[in-house]
């Protein structure tokens, strides 16, 4: 006992300097996003003292707020649409386990996980084309054609993730409920709903953050009036990053913190009283 | 619990309708649209009053979108069915193949009342790849040169050395000397060679593979004192002062004047055409042959030749347009500036770029990637 304590001090420093380099690592460019966003200067590299004037110019700036609108309403469209699908998924690929054809369906559910994104985003705006010219809808590609597109790929992580928590699922619970006389519906929405609710909660925010961040397949499927925050930011790399940029990322990272604090509290709590209660 | 679980429900319930009703809301809108217009430019391509002053004034809504290279265009082009009524192209080689390739759809110009005041030159350059004038619609135009840092350069190379010349970039004893400092070339085969070869005052309409390797020759000899080879990442390091000369477009050599101007770094940057001949390029208007607002797309070109309106994006993007009775119009910075309207000398030297037979594409992108790595 004393011996591994010995050697547990031994490692002490060994375990601060990878946890202050972990921290660097992670941290220190979105610090420095941060920091250059209050420079008064226009050039990202060169300080010239502190200044909110970006974020003035930020709130005249129509077309980067209204690209950063569209993504968020996107996001959070195609996350909700995903977390539905990707549940029912995931539910037929645990209930119906022995059936043949769901085999090869978890497989085929898994497959946008590993498909370079350029062949999604090609095969999807092909489709798109085909289904127009074939049923006359999409007419045009837009927002709407967007979301289908995330949705696609957002629905294979939000299974997955689903998937691995149905899996785990004491089934007696659902037996006893439908002993009881429930029918399936119900059991499905006193019982197992609340029981998969950390992961439905974890795979929508995983499908929003695949959303947001996308790039490629949206740029393949969007259409006029719909660039996306990252269109627009990539698109403007060529004449430098504004600082504008820096300031949209700055209170993106604010909304997010208060957002997981928020939602860590709340966990926390939710813990204590459960242990309470045992 | 039963109640978070039933308050989730609900609320994806909600979500599926609202996001259902916007997919379907979202096509039924584009489908329908009426009194709009949909433009594709180039990002930082327009005065920041002119969409909405034409807005103001018809009454047509516009949807403006940017990109920031011709082959994100082109992709779109070629997809087809890209839903836009106006797109900016370069000439050459990208509107030339477009048009070639059936693209585009002619011009109506009963309906472009302001047609005669484009410049009668500007409109004969490009009739070799657009015949008549009937599908492209000169915007602005620039030239490819040289951008410099001055003070450096002027220290390194004395204060009598001109600057206006291909030398900066081609001669291996000048390019020795200022490769501590930083020069660049673009990554650009046709830009780089055609450069080369007025550089060495030989004929620049001439695409064969010889050609090319006489070029790719003094390409060569300049190669170990060239930093890096990039059509855009010079705008911020002349801007910084990470980089003294750069074989550049016009309008990103000023660009990177004004921000260093404005960051007050005390780095001073010019842009020279070279005598010996730049190349000129024109960015065009063309519509898409499935447009869905031709009238309106023809309404708007109308618009950005008023003589006023043009002269007002001119401004703004420091380039110079295509029309003529604007040019009175334009601030005299701007008009002043030799960088933007270069003076009649060299203005009788330009060059414009042909556009390269496959087979010759294919030899002098072998040959580029050849200097390139320096083998």
């Amino acid at each position: 006992m004393s011996a591994i304590k010995q050697h547990r001090r031994a490692g002490f420093p060994w375990l601060w300097t990878a946890l202050a380099f972990g921290y660097v690592f992670l941290y220190a460019p979105i610090l420095s996003l941060i920091v250059y966003s209050f420079n008064e200067s226009r050039l990202v590299t060169v300080w010239a003292g502190f200044s909110t004037r970006w974020y003035g110019e930020l709130m005249q700036n129509e077309q980067l707020l209204s690209a950063a609108w569209l993504s968020i309403k996107v996001a959070a469209v195609a996350a909700t649409i995903a977390v539905v699908l990707g549940t029912l998924a995931a539910m037929t690929l645990v209930r119906f386990r022995r059936q043949w054809g769901a085999r090869s369906m978890g497989i085929m559910v898994a497959a946008p996980l590993v498909m370079p994104e350029i062949i999604l985003g090609l095969s999807l705006l092909l489709l798109f084309m085909s289904m127009a010219d074939l049923i006359g809808w999409p007419a045009s590609r837009g927002q709407g054609t967007i979301i289908m597109a995330h949705v696609t790929f957002c629905m294979a992580y939000v299974t997955v993730v689903v998937q691995s928590r149905l899996a785990y699922m004491d089934a007696s619970l659902e037996e006893a409920a439908m002993d009881l006389g429930a029918r399936p519906l119900k059991v499905f929405f006193t019982i197992t709903l609340p029981v998969i609710a950390p992961s439905l909660v974890a795979g929508w925010l995983l499908a929003f953050t695949l959303s947001m961040d996308d790039l490629v397949v949206a740029s393949f499927v969007s259409g006029p009036g719909a660039t996306t925050l990252p269109m627009v930011v990539y698109s403007s790399v060529r004449l430098g990053v504004s600082p504008q940029i820096n300031a949209l990322a700055t209170i993106i990272i604010a909304v997010v913190v208060v957002a997981v604090s928020v939602a860590g509290y709340l966990m926390y709590r939710q813990d204590k009283q459960r242990t309470n209660m045992q | 619990m039963k109640k978070v679980a039933c308050g989730l429900a609900r609320v994806i319930a909600w979500f599926t309708v609202r996001a259902t009703g916007l997919v379907f809301a979202g096509s039924a809108l584009n489908a329908a649209a009426q009194g709009s217009v949909n433009v594709y430019n180039w990002s930082d391509y327009i005065a920041d009053d002119t969409i909405s002053n034409f807005q103001s004034r018809t009454g047509i809504s516009v949807s403006y979108d940017v990109y920031d290279s011709n082959e994100v265009l082109e992709t779109r082009m070629l997809a087809g069915r890209s839903g836009y009524d106006l797109v900016v192209p370069t000439a050459r080689p990208f509107a030339d193949r477009h048009v070639r390739a059936g693209l585009y759809q002619p011009l109506d110009k009963s309906l472009l009342d302001n047609y005669g005041n484009l410049d009668p030159v500007i409109l004969q350059s490009l009739a070799d790849i657009d015949p008549g004038n009937q599908y492209l619609l000169p915007y602005m135009w620039g030239t490819t040169g040289i951008g410099y840092n001055v003070d450096k350069v002027k220290e390194i190379l004395g204060d009598d050395m001109p600057l206006d010349t291909w030398r900066l970039v081609f001669d291996p004893e000048i390019v020795s000397r200022l490769s501590a400092c930083g020069v660049s070339l673009m990554d650009d085969a046709t830009e780089v060679f055609v450069a080369a070869r007025a550089y060495r005052g030989l004929p620049t309409d001439d695409y064969s593979s010889a050609a090319a390797q006489e070029a790719a020759d003094v390409v060569a000899a300049a190669r170990p004192y060239i930093r890096y080879f990039h059509s855009s990442s010079y705008i911020s390091d002349l801007a910084n002062g990470d980089l003294c000369v750069a074989h550049g477009y016009s309008g990103d050599v000023l660009q990177a004047r004004d921000r260093a101007n404005e960051a007050d770094n005390g780095v001073n940057i010019a842009y020279a055409a070279p005598a010996e001949g730049a190349v000129v390029w024109t960015d065009v208007f063309a519509i898409p042959v499935d447009a869905p607002n031709v009238a309106n797309a023809h309404a708007f070109l109308n618009y950005i030749m008023e003589p006023e309106v043009i002269a007002g994006v001119s401004n703004y993007v420091a380039y110079a347009n295509a029309n003529s009775a604007s040019v009175s119009l334009v601030d005299d910075v701007v008009r002043n500036d030799p960088g933007i309207y270069p003076p009649a000398a060299t203005q009788e030297r330009f060059i414009v770029l042909q556009t390269p037979s496959d087979s010759q594409i294919r030899s002098m992108n072998r040959l580029w990637t050849r200097v390139k790595t320096g083998r």
